[in-house]
């Protein structure tokens, strides 16, 4: 039993290991499993606190009568030279142990000390920061990005047009010519002419002409997305405005099938609205597709029931179930005839996605003027 | 269009009930408004599309619905008894103008009663919305709403010499229709010689008893005391029947049907039927025969549909039986021409068709596959997302405009969007000299009767709205277009700019710091902000007119002047009644974001110095009109390349500072890249930079 043959001392550091008659490496480890012990069990009878831990450092790690230090002096510096290695190498641990000890001692008297500060001090949270004014994109602005990010992910490059636009591709080269009915569902604003124009002026009433200028610019393949300006010349009220905005698409290519038409409006749809939306094409009529559609999407509100969650009828869909969304289709072929292309070997589909009704849709917004209002009131309401 | 639905039953057996029926007319392209279920049933609100006028009646609607159920159609063929005497003895019909009117019928009913309708042709006109007046003229309306085709019918006895004659309108023609308006038919001679109008005359021709294809005259009216009814049932030209509609501004169910193309064939048979008819409810003796003038008979046109087109356009295939049903229940007669008849599914299969007189509008391979696809159903095309075969490029600035955007935000601006359409004094408060504005030849107001040449004016409008709603505090930009028809290129988009307002308090009190108001400093710190991404602006003495003339400054990169920038002139001001400060600029974008492409493209890391830098605050009396700028150019003309940086860091006048003078702190800021600076070589520094200011300057260092 090694114990037996410890010395029992007061404070056996401030003796020799001769002085203490160790002479083995084994009692020299127990010697210092002794003091281990002891400085573990003074640190655990102190609370945590500055003040504690000063006493602690200075009694253990002091430079001068630190037991550390007196260590050194009485067992290292005059230990025999076969002990001196196993009387430096154990030092060390002790070191490193209680430096880690104390470090961790003072971490947590330092949170005390946080703790017990006074209510005086604390912050109170419900106060407000100090908020830096920050800015907004446009709602409208963020919808198009959104778009914008959903076609360019499927490899539809972004152009943009001019919103001042001739007769031609506004209406002529979209396969809509003079006196044509659907000219009367397009109210359209002209511009009066600088002396020896060419031709008429007028404000583009959708962002269709930049189909027919990006076909004339481009040969097969064409996968255009076109956001932009429109304007109609109708009375403005709460879903009426002169002005709006659409995301114009084309995509036209040797292969390109009504399949990969509504594939393509659905994989938007999903993107756009999420997942559990169903879509729906309905045969319809445009001058410058065929076959036309108008799409449908089951009302994201209701869940394509028509029924609001409390009961009564969905407001959004008003109880259809279903959503109008946009109007699209293949290219008619004779559109193809204004640009060069080969009708015979392309094909291709087009559609125009109102921008405006969207958001007023996904963000239930009942007036379309006050997008252009820029009341910051509504403007901040969409950071 | 008012779809009756038991209506629809005389032409087809259907069972499907109105809602369900409804559903399956949208899903095949009938647009459906509504349903609406009154005293006579149901009542289907359908949206016919301008390509299919043979659905503005109740069989072209049943043919739809036999097509979508295969049912069959039950056939129209009326068989009104008639007297001895011969149509062609009482009523003599001349076309003088073929290339308007391509057919014309008339027949002839003696002796009628004209009185009130039954009730069962009341109810079916009510459903339709359409106000009963007398037996006669309720069938023709009647006759309308079932088949399609308009006609018209005279009281007989009016129509001089039993004559009609079918002309042009004549230059200043005028005539009174049966709405009572005294219409101009022509313009005026000087101005245009031919309207293009065709008008149903009488007699020798003179006088005009109708306008054709759209509206009768009053003076030949069907009345109470008609005895003698003629029925007019005839044929025009689509494109002319919409001029004159427009040339008229009056546009009536008629010239609606008439102007979308109404069907050749059907003007003898709907003539028979009213005829019918009125024979049933109005009594009399129909004369034998009609009297039909056709100049625009034309042979039926052949078609042809073959699968691969099918599969090309469609990307799916459609079942033999599925073409030839749908095909048939439309009316197209399709038959199999291809070498491999009888194959089912056959690659090659080919189909002639031929196209009805009531769809002159289908015309070619993909208008019958149109047509397939919509009856045989467009869900039955399965989607699939068809893979890119090359890259996605953004817009050209897409980036500089991203970068610029995020960082307008960052600083606190929010983005509008404006309508361009403003008036036109508005515009002239901002518009640069010798531009004309671009004018609309027909606004909706004089409030909105240019577009903008510049977005200040609309820039201006929303802060004047947002102070006007209590929000006094507001910093704004766009990203806009100006639009100028002097200078406009034919295929460029409108010349973008970047335009932003500032009003009210730069920042707002709050718990723990003071309001300050938005000054022109704020607006140049922000603007220098953007100009860091594009290599940093110049500021020039300048800027435009409609600013105020001590706080304003134009914005130069490089070798352009983007625009100007600076505090809104009281002038102007005034006009939108602004009672606060409100700031301004307008920078033209393209040239700032092909400097900012430039500006990265040139970036390069610069390594982070390594010795410490020292500041030397120089405390300087300047006379007034001294600009900061000169105490820059004066100390970088000592070319100490240790000199890191200079900036202005205090600056007061008033208070023991003489009068002419105002004083400068600057802060100047040393710093080598290869050693640490010694307090002699500092010292130095600061002589030479005291010299140079006192005497290039007139400066007085004062006592720090
Ligand atoms: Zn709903």
């Amino acid at each position: 039993m090694y114990r037996a043959i410890m010395p029992n001392v007061e404070n056996p550091t401030e003796r020799t290991l001769a002085g203490l008659a160790i002479n083995d490496p084994m009692a020299i480890e127990e010697l210092f499993t002794s003091e281990k012990v002891r400085f573990d069990k003074q640190l655990a009878a102190k609370h945590p606190d500055e003040v504690n831990y000063t006493l602690m450092k200075n009694a253990w790690l002091g430079r001068k009568a630190g037991v550390l230090t007196l260590i050194t002096e009485n067992w290292l510096k005059s230990a025999p030279p076969a002990l001196k290695p196993i009387v430096g190498q154990s030092l060390n641990q002790l070191k490193r142990h209680i430096e880690e000890s104390l470090e961790t001692f003072r971490v947590a008297a330092e949170k005390g000390s946080e703790e017990v500060a006074s209510n005086r001090d604390r912050v109170d949270l419900s106060l407000p920061g100090v908020l830096r004014p920050v800015g907004s994109h446009h709602l409208i602005r963020q919808v198009f990005q959104e778009i914008e990010d959903i076609f360019f992910s499927i490899g539809f490059s972004v152009v943009e047009g001019p919103e001042i636009e001739t007769p031609y591709y506004n209406f002529e080269a979209l396969n809509i010519p003079e006196f044509h009915p659907v000219r009367d569902d397009m109210d359209t604003f002209y511009l009066e002419l600088p002396k020896g124009a060419p031709t008429p002026l007028l404000l583009r009433t959708h962002t269709s002409p930049m189909q027919i200028r990006t076909m004339e610019k481009q040969k097969p393949p064409v996968r255009v997305i076109v956001p932009g300006k429109v304007y109609r010349r109708d009375n403005p009220d709460a879903t009426h405005s002169f002005a709006f905005h659409q995301i114009e698409g084309l995509a036209v290519d040797t292969d390109i099938t009504f399949c990969d038409f509504t594939g393509t409006i659905e994989y938007f749809v999903q993107q756009f609205f999420g997942p559990g939306v169903k879509t729906r094409f309905r045969p319809s009529y445009f001058p410058f597709t065929e076959p036309s559609v108008e799409f449908d999407v089951s009302c994201p509100f209701c869940g394509g029931t028509g029924t609001a969650a409390g009961g009564g009828t969905c407001s959004k869909c008003k109880g259809a179930a279903w959503i109008e969304l946009f109007g699209a289709g293949m290219v008619d072929p004779a559109v193809y005839g204004f640009v060069n292309y080969d009708a015979k070997k392309v094909s291709g589909f087009a559609f125009g996605i109102g921008i405006d009704r969207l958001a007023m849709l996904k963000y239930g917004i009942d007036d379309i003027q006050i997008f252009f209002q820029n009341d910051v009131r509504f403007l901040r309401q969409f950071p | 269009m008012k779809v009756v639905y038991n209506w629809l039953k005389d032409f087809v057996d259907v069972t499907a009930p109105p809602q369900e029926l409804a559903s399956r007319l949208a899903l095949s392209g009938t647009n459906i408004a509504g349903i609406e279920n009154g005293p006579h049933g149901a009542v289907i609100d359908a949206e016919v599309s301008s390509n299919r006028p043979d659905c503005l009646g109740h069989l072209g609607i049943a043919r739809e619905v036999g097509a979508i159920y295969k049912l069959p159609l039950k056939s129209v063929s009326p068989k009104p008894a008639e007297s001895a005497a011969k149509t062609s003895d009482a009523v003599n019909v001349e076309i003088q103008s073929p290339e308007l009117c391509g057919r014309f019928t008339a027949r002839v009913i003696r002796n009628v009663k004209i009185q009130p309708s039954l009730k069962w042709l009341k109810d079916r006109l009510e459903a339709s919305g359409v106000a009963s007046i007398s037996n006669v003229v309720d069938v023709s309306n009647y006759v309308m709403l079932e088949l399609g085709h308009p006609l018209h019918t005279f009281d007989y006895d009016k129509v001089r010499d039993h004559k009609i004659i079918v002309r042009r309108a004549k230059p200043s023609e005028k005539m009174k229709t049966l709405d009572g308006v005294e219409r101009q038919l022509a313009p005026d001679k000087d101005r245009q010689l031919d309207s293009g109008i065709c008008m149903i005359s009488d007699g020798d021709g003179s006088r005009a008893v109708g306008i054709g294809g759209i509206m009768g005259g009053a003076e030949t009216e069907i009345s109470f005391s008609t005895k003698n009814v003629l029925i007019e049932c005839a044929w025009f030209e689509p494109i002319s029947i919409r001029r004159a509609a427009r040339f008229l501004k009056l546009h009536t169910e008629a010239s609606t049907r008439f102007g979308r193309g109404a069907d050749p064939e059907m003007a003898e048979l709907a003539s028979r039927r009213a005829a019918e008819l009125i024979l049933q409810l109005a009594g009399g003796e129909l004369l034998a025969g009609v009297v039909d003038i056709y100049p625009g008979k034309r042979a039926p046109k052949k078609l042809r549909v073959t699968r691969a087109e099918i599969l090309r356009v469609m990307g799916a295939d459609v079942p033999d039986k599925e073409v030839e049903a749908s095909l048939s229940a439309l009316g197209f007669a399709p038959v199999r021409i291809d070498q491999n008849r009888g194959a089912e599914g056959s690659l090659l299969a080919a189909w002639e068709c031929t196209q009805p007189s009531w769809r002159a509008e289908v015309e070619r391979e993909i208008d019958l596959i149109e047509e397939i696809a919509r009856i045989y159903g467009l869900d039955k095309f399965p989607p699939r997302l068809p893979a890119a075969r090359q890259g996605a490029a953004r817009l050209p600035h897409y980036e500089a405009e991203t970068r610029l955007r995020d960082r307008l935000i960052g600083l606190g601006y929010r983005e509008i969007l404006t309508i361009p359409h403003v008036a036109e004094e508005r515009d002239a408060l901002f518009r640069p000299g010798g531009i004309s504005p671009a004018r609309l030849s027909n606004p909706l107001s004089e409030e909105a009767n240019v577009l903008r040449s510049t977005g200040l004016v609309t820039m201006a409008a929303a802060l004047e709205w947002n102070v006007n709603h209590g929000q006094r505090n507001v910093r704004l930009f766009e990203i806009g277009r100006h639009y100028d028809l002097t200078s406009r290129k034919n295929d460029e988009p409108e010349p973008p700019i970047l335009t932003i307002g500032a009003t009210g308090e730069a920042r707002e009190k709050n718990l723990y710091d003071p309001a300050r108001e938005f000054s022109f400093a704020d607006l140049k710190g922000d603007l220098d902000s953007i100009g860091e991404l594009a290599g940093g602006f110049a500021w020039r003495d300048g800027g435009a007119e409609w600013l105020h003339a001590a706080r304003r400054g134009s914005v130069v990169l490089g070798a352009n002047e983007l625009g100007s920038a600076g505090q809104l002139a009281r002038r102007v001001a005034e006009k939108f009644k602004f009672r606060q400060d409100v700031f301004l600029a307008e920078l033209e974008l393209d040239p700032l974001c092909t400097a900012y492409l430039a500006a990265k493209e040139a970036r390069r890391y610069e390594p982070l110095p390594r010795f410490p830098a020292v500041e030397r605050d120089f405390s300087l009396l300047l006379p007034d009109g001294t600009h900061f700028s000169d105490v820059v150019k004066a100390i970088r003309s000592l070319n100490i390349s240790e000199i890191s940086n200079i900036e202005a860091a205090d600056l007061f006048r008033g208070k023991n500072v003489p009068a002419g003078k105002y004083s400068l702190l600057v802060r100047v800021t040393f710093q080598s890249r290869e050693a640490t600076l010694t307090d002699t070589q500092i010292g130095d520094y600061s002589g030479k930079i005291i010299a140079v200011l006192e005497k290039q300057l007139g400066a007085q260092l004062r006592a720090q």
